[in-house]
C-alpha cells in the first residue's frame, strides 16, 4: 500500500522532498550551524567547535533559565490539559449546531496577530484591567492588584489562554472521532455515565489531548513575546534569552546554540507524544 | 385487541408467557410515522426475527425495545412491568449492534469482560467467565487482538459474547450478518440458533433477508411501513402468506388478481380468477373481497393431469439456473403470466419456447391473500 504510494508518484515525490529540503531544511540548518562556530573579539571564526555548548552547560544563570522555561512550559501544558480537555467535553456534549459554533469561536483567535493577543491580555491583567475590575467588583480586593501583570504568573495566564485552542481543538477532534454506537453499546452492557466516560471516553479521547499537550509545551517553551510584553524581570524565559542574543547582543553563534538547544527539547518532546497518541489498537 | 395475532401465536407458545408485552406502540419524527402503534408479544426463550424491507421500522422498533429511542405512544412491558422509566444501562437486555460497535480501545478478551467489569465482578471470576463466552464464539485464540485487526465475522462473534456475557433475558440483534459474505453468514446463522438454544436466551433479531429468517426463526413477524403485516411461524408465512406483500415476500410469486369466490365448502373454496376457476384448500377466507391467489412457482407442474387445478399456457422463456430451471409462461387466453420453478433434471427434456403447455398445481398448494387494494 505505502509502497505504492510511492512508487506511483515518484516525480511528484521528489518535487515535494526538493521543496521541503531547500526552503526549510536548508535554512534552518544553516542557521543552525552558526551555533558550532565561536566568536572570538566580537568576530565569528569559521571553524566548528562546541564551545558555545559547553558555555551554556558551564553558565548558572542559563542553565536556571532553561530549567524555569521547562517548568513554565509543563505548568502551562498540565493547566491546559484539564481546562482544554474540560472545555472540549463541554463543546462536545452541545446539540450539533452549537458544537460547531463553540467551535468556529475557538478556532478564530488562531487567525488573528499573535501579538495583539498579547497586548489584549495585558490589558486584562493590568491594574485597570478586566480581572482587577472583577476581583473589585466581586469585592475580592479592595483596592487593584499590581501583581498581576510583570511576573511569571501573568506569563503563566497569557500563555494559557493564548495556547488554549491548540489544546481544545485536538480533543474535539478526537471525541468527535468516537462514534455514537459505541457510547451506545456502553450504556447497553449497563455502564453509568461515569464509568463510560472512564472506560471509553477518556481512553478514545487521550491521544488527542496528548497531542494538544504537545503543541502546548513546545510552543510555550519556545515563546518569547508573551514573557517579553507581560513578564517583566522574573519572567525571563529561554525564548528572551535566544531573543536577546540575536537582538541585543549581537552573538548569533550563541543564539543558535541556544536554538538548537531548545529544538532537541522539542524534537523529543514531539517524539515522545507520537508514541503516546498512536496506542496499538490504533492500526 | 389483547391478542393481535391468536391463531399463528399458538402454534408456537404452548405454555410459553410472554417475556415482552408491546401494547399500541408508536414512535414519530416530527409528523413522519416510523412505527404505527402497534401490539407484539415477545415470548420467553424464542427467537423472534423481525422482517421487512428498508424502512419499515425494523431498526426504530429493536431501538425502542433497547431503549435508545423514546416511544411517542404505548408501552413495553417486561416480565408483566411497564419499562419506560428503566433507563438503558439497567433493562437486562443486550444489544448486537449492525457494525459491531467494538470498542476500538480494548482487546477481543476486554470487550467481551466490559459487561461484567461495569457490575463490578470480581476479577477471577470475570476471568473465566470471560474464557467459557470465547469458547462458546471460537474466539479463544484471538482474545489479545484489537478489533481493527478482526475479520467481519470475528468482530461479530465478539460482539455477540460481549453481549451474552451479562446473561440477559433477551438479545437484541439489528441485522448483525448483513456484512459477511454468503458463506459465512450461513455458517452464523446456524451458529446463532445453536447459541441460542443452549443458552436459551430470547433473541429478537432483525433482518431484511426472508431466507434467513426462515432458517434461524421459532417465529417471524414481517413488517411494512411501521406496522405488523403478519405474525407467525416460518411455514405459517411460507404456506399460509395473509397478505399479497407477505406472499411475495416469501417467493409466492404467482399472484391470480382480481379474485372472486364462487363458492365456499367446508374446507374447500372455489375462485374464480383470470385464469379460470380455482379449488383452493384450507378454512375459508375470512373476507370476500379485494382478494388475490397466491401460488408459488414450485408448486407449479408441468403436463400434470392428474392435477386438480390446470392451466393452459405457451412457453415465454426459459432458463437454466443450475438446481433449478425457472420458466416463464403466459395463458393462453388472457395473456396474464405464471413463473414456474422446476427441479434440473437431465433425463427430461426442457419445455420449447413457443409451445404450449398445461401446468397444474394442487389445491392445497396456494393461498388466498389480502390483495393489492386493501
Ligand atoms: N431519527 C430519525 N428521524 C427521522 N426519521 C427517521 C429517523 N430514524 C428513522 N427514521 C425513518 O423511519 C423509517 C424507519 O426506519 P428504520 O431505520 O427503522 O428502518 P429499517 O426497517 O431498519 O430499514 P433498514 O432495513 O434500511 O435498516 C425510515 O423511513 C426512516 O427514514
Ligand atoms: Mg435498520
Amino acid at each position: 500500500m505505502t509502497d505504492k504510494r510511492m512508487t506511483g508518484h515518484v516525480p511528484g515525490t521528489i518535487v515535494l522532498w526538493a521543496i521541503c529540503i531547500l526552503f526549510i531544511l536548508v535554512p534552518l540548518a544553516s542557521f543552525l550551524a552558526y551555533g558550532f562556530l565561536p566568536v572570538i573579539d566580537n568576530a565569528i571564526v569559521y571553524e566548528p567547535t562546541l564551545d558555545n555548548f559547553v558555555n551554556i552547560f558551564s553558565n548558572s544563570s542559563y542553565r536556571t533559565t532553561f530549567l524555569r522555561t521547562m517548568l513554565l512550559a509543563f505548568e502551562v501544558s498540565v493547566f491546559n490539559f484539564v481546562l482544554g480537555y474540560a472545555t472540549a467535553y463541554f463543546i462536545w456534549r452541545r446539540p450539533p449546531a452549537w458544537r460547531n459554533a463553540l467551535v468556529i469561536a475557538l478556532a478564530i483567535p488562531l487567525l488573528m496577530s499573535y501579538i495583539i493577543k498579547i497586548y489584549a491580555m495585558r490589558g486584562v491583567l493590568g491594574t485597570n484591567g478586566l480581572l482587577n475590575s472583577a476581583l473589585l467588583a466581586f469585592g475580592v480586593v479592595d483596592e487593584p492588584v499590581s501583581a498581576l501583570l510583570f511576573n511569571l504568573t501573568a506569563v503563566r495566564i497569557t500563555l494559557s489562554v493564548v495556547l488554549l485552542p491548540f489544546m481544545v481543538l485536538p480533543i474535539c477532534v478526537a471525541l468527535e472521532r468516537i462514534a455514537p454506537q459505541v457510547l451506545q453499546a456502553a450504556a447497553d452492557l449497563g455502564a453509568s455515565e461515569i464509568q463510560t466516560f472512564r472506560w471509553v471516553i477518556l481512553p478514545l479521547s487521550l491521544p488527542g489531548a496528548i497531542v494538544g499537550a504537545m503543541f502546548t509545551f513546545v510552543l510555550a517553551s519556545g515563546d518569547f513575546l508573551a514573557p517579553e510584553l507581560v513578564g517583566g524581570i522574573e519572567g525571563f524565559t529561554f525564548g528572551r534569552l535566544v531573543f536577546s542574543q540575536f537582538g541585543l547582543a549581537f552573538n548569533w553563534p550563541l543564539g543558535a546554540a541556544l536554538s538548537v538547544l531548545l529544538m532537541v527539547v522539542a524534537l523529543a518532546v514531539i517524539s515522545v507524544a507520537r508514541r503516546l497518541s498512536n496506542p496499538r489498537w490504533q492500526s | 385487541m389483547d391478542a393481535p395475532d391468536t391463531d399463528s401465536r399458538h402454534e408456537v407458545a404452548g405454555d410459553r408467557t410472554p417475556l415482552l408485552r408491546i401494547r399500541g406502540l408508536g414512535v414519530r419524527f416530527q409528523d413522519f410515522e416510523a412505527i404505527r402503534p402497534l401490539d407484539l408479544d415477545v415470548l420467553n426463550g424464542e427467537f423472534l426475527t423481525v422482517l421487512g424491507p428498508s424502512g419499515s421500522g425494523k431498526t426504530t422498533l429493536l431501538r425502542t425495545i433497547a431503549g435508545f429511542q423514546q416511544p411517542t405512544a404505548g408501552r413495553i412491558e417486561f416480565d408483566g412491568r411497564d419499562i419506560a422509566d428503566v433507563p438503558i444501562n439497567r433493562r437486562p437486555f443486550n444489544t448486537v449492534f449492525q457494525d459491531y460497535a467494538l470498542f476500538p480501545h480494548l482487546t477481543v478478551r476486554e470487550n467481551v469482560a466490559f459487561g461484567l467489569r461495569v457490575r463490578g465482578i470480581a476479577r477471577a471470576t470475570r476471568d473465566a467467565r470471560v474464557e467459557d463466552a470465547l469458547g462458546i464464539v471460537e474466539l479463544e485464540d484471538l482474545g489479545d487482538r484489537y478489533p481493527a485487526q478482526l475479520s467481519g465475522g470475528q468482530q461479530q462473534r465478539t460482539a455477540l459474547a460481549r453481549a451474552m456475557i451479562c446473561e440477559p433475558r433477551l438479545i437484541l440483534l439489528d441485522e448483525p450478518l448483513a456484512a459477511l459474505d454468503a458463506t459465512l453468514r450461513r455458517q452464523m446463522q446456524k451458529f446463532l440458533k445453536v447459541v441460542q438454544r443452549r443458552s436459551g436466551i430470547t433473541f429478537v433479531f432483525v433482518t431484511h433477508d426472508q431466507s434467513e429468517a426462515i432458517t434461524v426463526s421459532d417465529r417471524i413477524c414481517v413488517m411494512r411501513s411501521g406496522s405488523i403485516e403478519q405474525i407467525g411461524t416460518p411455514r405459517d408465512l411460507y404456506y399460509r402468506p395473509r397478505s399479497r406483500f407477505v406472499a411475495a415476500f416469501f417467493g409466492a410469486s404467482n399472484i391470480l388478481e382480481p379474485c372472486r369466490i364462487e363458492s365456499t365448502g367446508e374446507d374447500t373454496t372455489m375462485v374464480s380468477t383470470p385464469f379460470g376457476t380455482i379449488r383452493v384448500d384450507g378454512p375459508p377466507p375470512r373476507v370476500r373481497e379485494g382478494l388475490a391467489l397466491a401460488v408459488r412457482p414450485e408448486a407449479l407442474v408441468p403436463a400434470a393431469g392428474d392435477a386438480c387445478n390446470r392451466i393452459e399456457c405457451e412457453v415465454v422463456s426459459v432458463s437454466f439456473v443450475g438446481s433449478e430451471t425457472i420458466t416463464e409462461l403466459e395463458h393462453s387466453r388472457t395473456r396474464h403470466v405464471l413463473t414456474m420453478k422446476t427441479r434440473s433434471d437431465p433425463s427430461t427434456r426442457q419445455p420449447v419456447v413457443g409451445s404450449r403447455l398445461e401446468v397444474g398445481f394442487d389445491a392445497a398448494a396456494c393461498a388466498l391473500v389480502k390483495g393489492a387494494r386493501e
